[in-house]
C-alpha cells in the first residue's frame, strides 16, 4: 500500500498495516526532520524494520539531498541477512509499483572475511552491516571513516549496545600477549635491519613523513572528509611525532622499554587497581616513558607496518594492541580505568596474570558517530527504561518514545510466580538459592509446566554454573526424569557448536511434535540470538533475575564511574541491568500477533514496581495485579486458561480494523486518534 | 492327532502341571503339556494365545514357568527333575522368549484390526451376530473376505509404524531396595529395547559378551552399575566394559557436532561477525573450561549435562528412524575427522575457530544455500499483513460478456450423452409411482410395518446380501478353491434360508397375511440357485 506519513509517500510492501507501524513511521519522519536523534522502542515482530526501511528509503527518494544514505547496523549475521531479504523485498515493491527500475544501491558487509568495498561504500545509499564497523575504532577507521555526514544510522537491537562500545574500547594483556608482542617486536626489528641495507630511502621517506605530521588526517577531519577516530585524538593530528619514536629503530627500541615494563607489572600478587594519570605516573617514575610519545604508537606502529609493507596484519596482532593500549591510556584520563589480576578468582593457586584496561563510559566510543551523523536511530523491542539510553552514551535525543503491540487477542500472558505449593518463596536471591526448598520449587514449576505446555519449552536460567548446579540438584532428585515423561531435554553448554546441535535437535523435537524443553542461560549465546517462533517457544521461563555478576572488579569500577558521572545510583543501573536480559529472554517467544507464549517470571522480586517498571510497555501492560506472586498451582490454572484460549482459531478477520488495518482504516479520523496513544513518549 | 504333522522344537520331560507329572512340547506354533503316559495333551495353547511368560525368582524352591493367555488364563508349569529342572526352564523360557514376540505381534495386529472393524461399523456387526455367532459360516469365512477387502491398508499398517521410546525409559526401570542392602531394578523385553535402540553402543557390548563372556543377567546387573547408566559418575576404571560405550558415545556425539547443523539459524558459531580481536573486550578473558581447573564436582556437572543432550538426541534419533546417519558417523569415520576430535579436546575456543573456518561458504550472501534463503524469507514473513489468498472469492472477471448473454450456444458433449428430454423421462420412471415402479409393492411400507420388523428386515437383508456376494464372488468358477466355496456358499444360503428366512417369513405371515415382504429376498435366493443349477449341470456334463 502507499502511505500518506505527514506528507511524505511512502510505498509499503504488504497490503495491511499494523497501526503502531503507522505510529513508529511517524515518529521517525518527524525525527529525521528535526535532523536529530531517536530512542525508539517497539515489540519484536511487529515489523520494525520494514517500517524503518519502508520510510527511510521514502525520505531518501523525496529529500536526496536532506538524507543522501542509509546506515543499517545490526548485531548478528542471521539479523543482517533478514535486513537484506526485507529490503529486496521492498526494493521488488518499488519497481512494481513505479515501473521504474531501481536506482538504490545497497550493500550489506556480513562477514569480515569479505571486506572491504572500498569505493562502493561510498557510492552505496543503503549499507548494512554489524555494530562493529561504526563502533569499533579498530575497524571504523577502514570501512566507515569516509561516510557521508548526511546519513542516517539505525542501531538496531539496540538494548545492548552500551556493552559493544565499551568491548570495543577495552583491553587485555596477557603474559601471552607479552610474549607474542617480544616476538613481534623481533620480527620487526629483523626486518629493519633487512630494510636499512637494500632499500633505506623508504625509511627516510617514513622519517619525512612523521616529521610532516599527521597533517593530512588533520585536513581530512577538518574538511569534515572523515569521521573521527576515538583512538586518534585531535590534538595529535597538530603535532608532529615526537623526536623520540620518529626512527624505526627508536621506536623499536621504545616498544622494548614498554613490554619490559608490563612485564614487570604484571609480576604482582595482589590485586592493583588504579587509574590512567596514575599508571602514566608510574611508568615516567620506573622506565622514563613520556605521556606524549605513548599517545602516537598506534599511529606510529601503523605508518611503519606500512612502510616495511608487512601483508599480513594479522601476525602482528599482539603488538597492535599493545600500541593501542598505549595510545588510549596516555588519550584518556578519564572514563578508563586500569585493574591487574593475578589469577583468576575461581582458581587463586593458578597465577594467570591479567591486565585489563577497561572502558567504563560506552559514550566515548559512540561519541563520533552521534557527532558526525545527523540521525542516529536507536531501536529494539526491549529498551526500558528509556531514558537511561541517553544517559549512558550521553547524547541528546530528539524523539523518545514506546510503541505498544496493538493486539486482536491478548497473546502473551505474562506471569509471576512468586513461591511453590509449599509456600516458600521462589527467588535466586544469593543468600537463598542453595536452598533446597527454592530448588525443589523450581523443578516443580518446569515439570508441572512440561504438562500443560505443548511443543517447545525454553527455560533461562541467570548463569551457566547456577544452571549446572541446578540441574545436578534435579538430577538427584529425580525431578528430571519426570520431566522426561513428557518432553525431551536438551540443555546449553559453554561450547557453541554442541549448543547449535542441541538447538537444532530441540526444533527438530518441537517439529516431530515430541516437544521439548530447552534449558539456557540469559546473557548466553541463544538468549541474545536465538528465536522461538510458535511452537519452538509456548512458554519461557526466566528462573531468577539475572544480574551481572557483582563481584567482578571491572563491573564495580563501572558502577562507580556511573554513579559518580552519571547520577546513576549502583542498584538501579544492575536492576535496568537484569531486566533488560530478562526481557530479552521472555520477548524471545513472541515473535509476531499470530505467535503466542507464556512469559514465566520465576522469582518474587519481579513483583516489584521497581523491577517490573522496567520491563517495556508492551509486557507491562499485560501484568496485572492478579498475575503476580502466584503459586505454582495458580500459575498451572492461568497457563491452562491462557492456553486453551489461544487454541481457538485466530483469522484476520479478527484482527482487522483492531490490530491490522487497510489503507481506508487507516484514514478514518478517529483511528488516527487511537494512532497518536500508541506511541507512548517518554 | 495334529501333533504328528508339527514340528517339535523342544521336549522338556518331568514337568508337573496341577500335580501331575507329564512332558512339555514346544511346537512351531504351540506349546503343549500331555500327562505321562497318554498319548494326548491336556493342556495346548497356541503362542498366538499367550500374553506373557512369567518365572519364579531364582532362588525359590520350586523352579516354575507361568504361562499368562489373552484371556486372563493361566497355565503354571513346574519343573521337577531336581537336576536339570533350572536348566530345562531356562531353555523352555529362552526359546519362548524368541517365539512369542513373532506371535505376539501378528495376532495382535489381527485381533485389533477386526476388533476395531466391529466396533467402527455397527453394520459389519450385526452381520458378524447374524452370520457367524448364528454359525451360519465360520468366523474364518467372515474375515477371510473382510480382511481382503482391507487389503490396502492393511499392507500399510503390516509395514509397521515404528513406535517411539519414551524419554523417561531408564526412570521407569526404577530400583526398589530388597530390603537386604541391594538394589532390584526391573527389566523388561520393552526397556531392553529401548536401551539398545538409544545406546547402540551397549547392543555392541551386549552381541559382544552375551553369552560367552557373561550371562545376560550378569551383563545387566553390571550395566546398572556402570558410572555409564548413573550418569553423573565421572568414568573411571578401565575394567568397566562400558567405558567403551562412553567413549563411543562421546566420539558420535563429537562428530554430531563436527558435521553441524543444518539449519543456519540455530547455528550460533556463524552468529555473530567476530569483530573484536583477541584481546580487546571487556571479559575476553572467559573463565577458562579446560579440565584442569574444574572440580570433580563441576566435571560430574557438566557430564550430566552432555548425558543428557546425548540421551535426548539419541532418543529423538530412534524415533525417527535416522539412528543410522548418527551411528555411521563414528563406525567408518576415516582417520580426518578422528584428528579434529582430538583438536576439539582443546579448550573450547579453538574448536569453535576450527569449524568455523571449515564452513566453505558462509562468506558470501549471494551464495547462500538455499535452505538458508528459504529461513530468512520465512523468519520475515509477516503473513497477516497480507490478503489471503485462499479465502477470497474470485469476482467474475467476464471480458466481452455479450458473448455470454445469447442463447445461440449449444454445449456439444458427443454421442454418448443422453439428450436431457429422455434422462428426465428415466428419473420419472424410476421415481415412485413412475412406470417402472408399479410392479413393487405400492403401499408406503414405512406406514404399515413396525419398526422392530422394518429392522429386521434390514439386518436380513445385509446378511443377505453379504452372503451372496460371497457366492457371487465365486464366479467365474476356475480353481479348485473357488469350486468347494461355492458348494459351501449354495449351503449357507440353504442353511440362513432355513434358519433365519424362514422363521421371519411364518412371523410376517402371523402378523401380515397380505403383504409379501421377504419376496425380492427369495427371489434374489432362486436367482443363486439357479446360477448354481446351471454350474453344476454343466460341470457334470463336462465330466461325463
Amino acid at each position: 500500500m502507499k502511505l500518506n506519513i505527514e506528507g511524505l509517500l511512502v510505498y509499503f510492501p504488504y497490503d495491511y498495516i499494523y497501526p503502531e507501524q503507522y505510529s513508529y513511521m511517524l515518529e521517525l519522519k518527524r525525527t529525521l526532520d528535526a535532523k536529530g536523534h531517536g530512542v525508539l522502542e517497539m515489540p519484536s515482530g511487529t515489523g520494525k524494520t520494514i517500517s524503518l526501511l519502508s520510510l527511510i528509503v521514502a525520505y531518501q527518494r523525496e529529500y536526496p539531498l536532506e538524507v543522501t544514505k542509509l546506515i543499517y547496523c545490526s548485531r548478528t549475521v542471521p539479523e543482517i541477512e533478514k535486513v537484506v531479504e526485507e529490503l529486496r523485498k521492498l526494493m521488488e515493491f518499488y519497481s512494481k509499483e513505479t515501473g521504474e527500475k531501481n536506482n538504490i544501491l545497497a550493500l550489506a558487509l556480513s562477514s569480515r572475511k569479505n571486506l572491504c568495498v572500498h569505493p562502493e561504500i561510498l557510492h552505496a545509499n543503503i549499507i548494512v552491516y554489524s555494530y562493529h564497523y561504526l563502533l569499533d575504532p579498530k575497524i571504523a577507521d577502514l570501512v566507515s571513516k569516509e561516510l557521508s555526514k548526511k546519513s542516517v544510522v539505525v542501531f538496531d537491537e539496540a538494548h545492548n549496545i552500551d556493552n559493544v562500545c565499551i568491548d570495543s574500547m577495552s583491553v587485555n594483556i596477557t603474559r601471552r600477549t607479552l610474549d607474542r608482542s617480544q616476538a613481534n617486536v623481533e620480527t620487526l626489528q629483523n626486518t629493519i635491519l633487512k630494510i636499512k641495507e637494500t632499500d633505506a630511502a623508504k625509511l627516510k621517506e617514513e622519517y619525512r613523513r612523521l616529521v610532516e605530521g599527521l597533517k593530512e588526517a588533520n585536513v581530512a577531519r577538518e574538511t569534515d572528509i572523515y569521521m573521527s577516530n576515538p583512538v586518534l585524538p585531535d590534538e595529535i593530528l597538530q603535532e608532529a611525532v615526537p623526536g623520540s619514536i620518529r626512527t624505526a629503530e627508536h621506536f623499536v627500541g621504545f616498544m622494548k622499554r614498554f613490554l619490559e615494563y608490563l612485564k614487570a607489572r604484571l609480576r604482582i600478587h595482589h590485586v592493583v587497581q588504579e587509574s590512567a594519570p596514575q599508571f602514566l605516573k608510574d611508568i615516567f617514575e620506573k622506565v622514563c616513558i613520556d605521556r606524549k610519545p605513548l599517545r602516537f604508537c598506534a599511529e606510529r606502529l601503523r605508518s611503519l607496518l606500512r612502510t616495511l609493507e608487512i601483508a599480513d596484519i594479522a601476525d602482528f596482532s599482539a603488538i597492535t594492541l599493545i600500541s593501542n593500549f598505549a595510545t588510549l591510556v596516555s588519550t584518556y584520563s578519564k572514563g578508563f580505568t586500569i585493574i591487574i589480576e593475578p589469577f583468576e578468582d575461581r582458581t587463586p593457586t593458578i597465577a594467570n596474570p591479567v591486565l585489563h584496561f577497561s572502558c567504563m563510559d560506552p559514550s566515548i566510543a559512540i561519541k563520533p558517530v552521534f557527532e558526525r551523523f545527523q540521525s542516529v536511530i536507536i531501536t529494539s523491542g526491549t529498551l526500558s527504561p528509556l531514558d537511561i539510553y541517553p544517559r549512558i552514551l550521553d547524547f541528546r535525543p530528539v524523539t523518545v518514545a514506546s510503541f505498544t503491540m496493538t493486539l486482536a487477542r491478548t497473546c502473551l500472558c505474562p506471569l509471576v510466580v512468586g513461591r511453590g505449593n509449599d509456600q516458600v518463596a521462589m527467588t535466586s536471591k544469593f543468600e537463598t538459592r542453595e536452598d533446597f526448598a527454592v530448588i525443589r520449587n523450581y523443578g516443580n514449576l518446569l515439570l508441572e509446566m512440561s504438562a500443560i505446555v505443548p511443543d517447545g519449552i525454553v527455560a533461562f536460567f541467570t548463569s551457566y554454573t547456577y544452571m549446572e548446579n541446578i540441574v545436578a540438584s534435579w538430577y538427584e532428585q529425580g525431578i528430571l526424569e519426570n520431566v522426561q515423561r513428557n518432553k525431551l531435554i536438551f540443555i546449553e553448554t559453554p561450547d557453541a557448536a554442541e549448543t547449535s546441535m542441541a538447538l537444532e535437535k530441540y526444533q527438530e523435537a518441537c517439529e516431530n511434535g515430541r516437544g521439548a524443553i530447552l534449558l539456557s542461560v540469559a546473557r548466553g549465546k541463544v538468549s541474545e540470538g536465538i528465536d522461538f517462533v510458535h511452537h519452538f517457544g509456548r512458554a519461557v521461563i526466566m528462573f531468577g533475575v539475572p544480574y551481572v555478576y557483582t563481584q567482578s572488579r571491572i563491573l564495580k569500577a563501572r558502577l562507580e564511574y556511573l554513579r559518580d558521572q552519571f547520577q546513576i545510583r549502583e542498584n538501579d543501573f544492575l536492576t535496568f541491568d537484569a531486566m533488560r536480559h530478562a526481557a530479552q529472554c521472555v520477548g524471545r517467544a513472541i515473535r509476531g500477533k499470530t505467535d503466542y507464549g507464556l512469559m514465566i517470571f520465576a522469582d518474587k522480586r519481579y513483583a516489584r514496581a521497581d523491577k517490573r517498571g522496567k520491563l517495556p510497555r508492551w509486557i507491562q501492560e499485560h501484568l496485572t495485579d492478579g498475575s503476580l506472586n502466584l503459586t505454582i498451582d495458580e500459575t498451572v490454572q492461568l497457563s491452562k486458561h491462557f492456553l486453551r484460549q489461544m487454541a481457538q482459531p485466530f483469522r484476520q478477520e479478527d484482527q482487522l480494523g483492531l490490530s491490522l488495518l487497510t489503507l481506508e482504516q487507516l484514514q478514518s479520523e478517529d483511528m488516527l486518534q487511537k494512532i497518536a496513544q500508541i506511541a507512548h513518549q517518554a | 492327532m495334529a501333533a504328528l504333522s508339527e514340528e517339535v522344537l523342544l521336549v522338556v520331560k518331568r514337568v508337573r502341571q496341577r500335580k501331575q507329572d507329564g512332558t512339555l512340547y514346544l511346537m512351531a506354533e504351540r506349546i503343549a503339556w500331555g500327562p505321562e503316559g497318554k498319548d494326548r495333551f491336556t493342556v495346548s495353547h497356541l503362542y498366538a494365545d499367550i500374553r506373557c511368560q512369567k518365572i519364579s525368582p531364582d532362588g525359590k524352591a520350586k523352579i516354575q514357568l507361568q504361562l499368562v493367555l489373552h484371556t486372563g488364563e493361566s497355565t503354571n508349569l513346574h519343573f521337577s527333575n531336581e537336576s536339570t529342572a533350572l536348566k530345562d526352564r531356562d531353555a523352555a523360557k529362552d526359546l519362548l522368549q524368541q517365539l512369542l514376540p513373532k506371535f505376539k505381534k501378528r495376532a495382535n495386529k489381527e485381533l485389533e484390526e477386526k476388533n476395531r472393524m466391529l466396533q467402527e461399523d455397527p453394520v459389519l456387526f450385526q452381520l458378524y451376530k447374524d452370520l457367524v455367532v448364528c454359525q451360519v459360516i465360520s468366523a474364518e469365512e467372515f474375515w477371510a473376505n473382510r480382511l481382503s477387502i482391507n487389503n490396502v491398508d492393511h499392507s500399510l499398517s503390516n509395514n509397521k509404524q515404528e513406535v517411539g521410546i519414551s524419554a523417561a525409559f531408564l526412570a521407569d526401570i526404577r530400583p526398589q531396595t530388597d530390603g537386604c542392602n541391594g538394589l532390584r531394578y526391573n527389566l523388561t523385553s520393552d526397556i531392553i529395547e529401548s536401551i539398545f535402540r538409544t545406546y547402540p553402543a551397549v547392543k555392541q557390548k551386549y552381541g559382544e559378551n552375551v553369552p560367552h563372556n557373561m550371562t545376560e543377567k550378569e551383563f545387566w546387573t553390571r550395566f546398572f552399575q556402570s558410572h555409564y547408566f548413573h550418569r553423573d559418575r565421572i568414568n573411571t576404571g578401565l575394567q568397566d566394559i562400558f567405558s567403551e560405550c562412553a567413549k563411543q558415545d562421546e566420539k558420535g556425539l563429537k562428530s554430531m557436532v563436527f558435521q553441524g547443523v543444518k539449519n543456519p539459524m540455530v547455528d550460533l558459531l556463524s552468529l555473530e561477525d567476530k569483530s573484536l580481536d583477541e584481546g580487546y573486550g571487556s571479559n575476553s578473558t572467559a573463565p577458562s573450561t579446560s579440565n584442569t581447573n574444574k572440580t570433580v564436582k563441576e566435571n560430574s556437572n557438566s557430564a550430566i549435562i552432555k548425558r543428557f543432550n546425548h540421551h535426548s538426541t539419541m532418543v529423538l534419533a530412534a524415533g525417527s528412524g535416522k539412528k543410522a546417519s548418527s551411528l555411521v558417523v563414528f563406525t567408518a569415520e576415516p582417520c580426518a575427522n578422528l584428528a579434529v576430535c582430538l583438536h576439539r579436546d582443546a579448550p573450547n575456543g579453538q574448536a569453535c575457530e576450527t569449524s568455523s573456518t571449515d564452513g566453505n561458504s558462509r562468506d558470501s550472501d549471494f551464495f547462500q544455500p538455499p535452505i538458508k534463503k528459504v529461513k530468512i524469507q520465512d523468519v520475515i514473513e509477516y503473513e497477516d499483513l497480507h490478503r489471503e489468498n485462499g479465502k477470497k472469492t474470485v469476482a467474475l472477471n467476464l471480458k466481452k460478456s455479450d458473448r455470454w448473454c445469447g442463447c445461440s450456444w449449444t454445449p456439444y458433449f458427443g454421442t454418448s450423452v443422453m439428450s436431457s428430454s429422455t434422462a428426465s423421462c428415466a428419473i420419472a420412471a424410476l421415481s415412485p409411482g413412475g412406470v417402472l415402479m408399479q410392479a413393487l409393492a405400492q403401499q408406503a411400507i414405512n406406514q404399515m410395518v413396525p419398526n422392530d420388523v422394518q429392522g429386521e428386515l434390514k439386518h436380513l437383508y445385509t446378511a443377505a446380501g453379504e452372503l451372496l456376494r460371497h457366492f457371487w464372488s465365486c464366479f467365474p468358477v476356475n480353481t479348485l478353491f473357488l469350486e468347494e466355496k461355492v458348494v459351501k456358499m449354495r449351503s449357507n444360503l440353504e442353511r440362513f434360508q432355513m434358519t433365519k428366512l424362514r422363521p421371519f417369513q411364518e412371523k410376517v405371515q402371523r402378523q401380515y397375511l397380505s403383504t409379501n415382504l421377504t419376496g425380492h429376498l427369495e427371489d434374489m435366493f432362486q436367482m443363486a440357485y439357479n446360477k448354481f443349477h446351471a454350474w453344476q449341470t454343466r460341470r457334470m456334463m463336462r465330466k461325463t
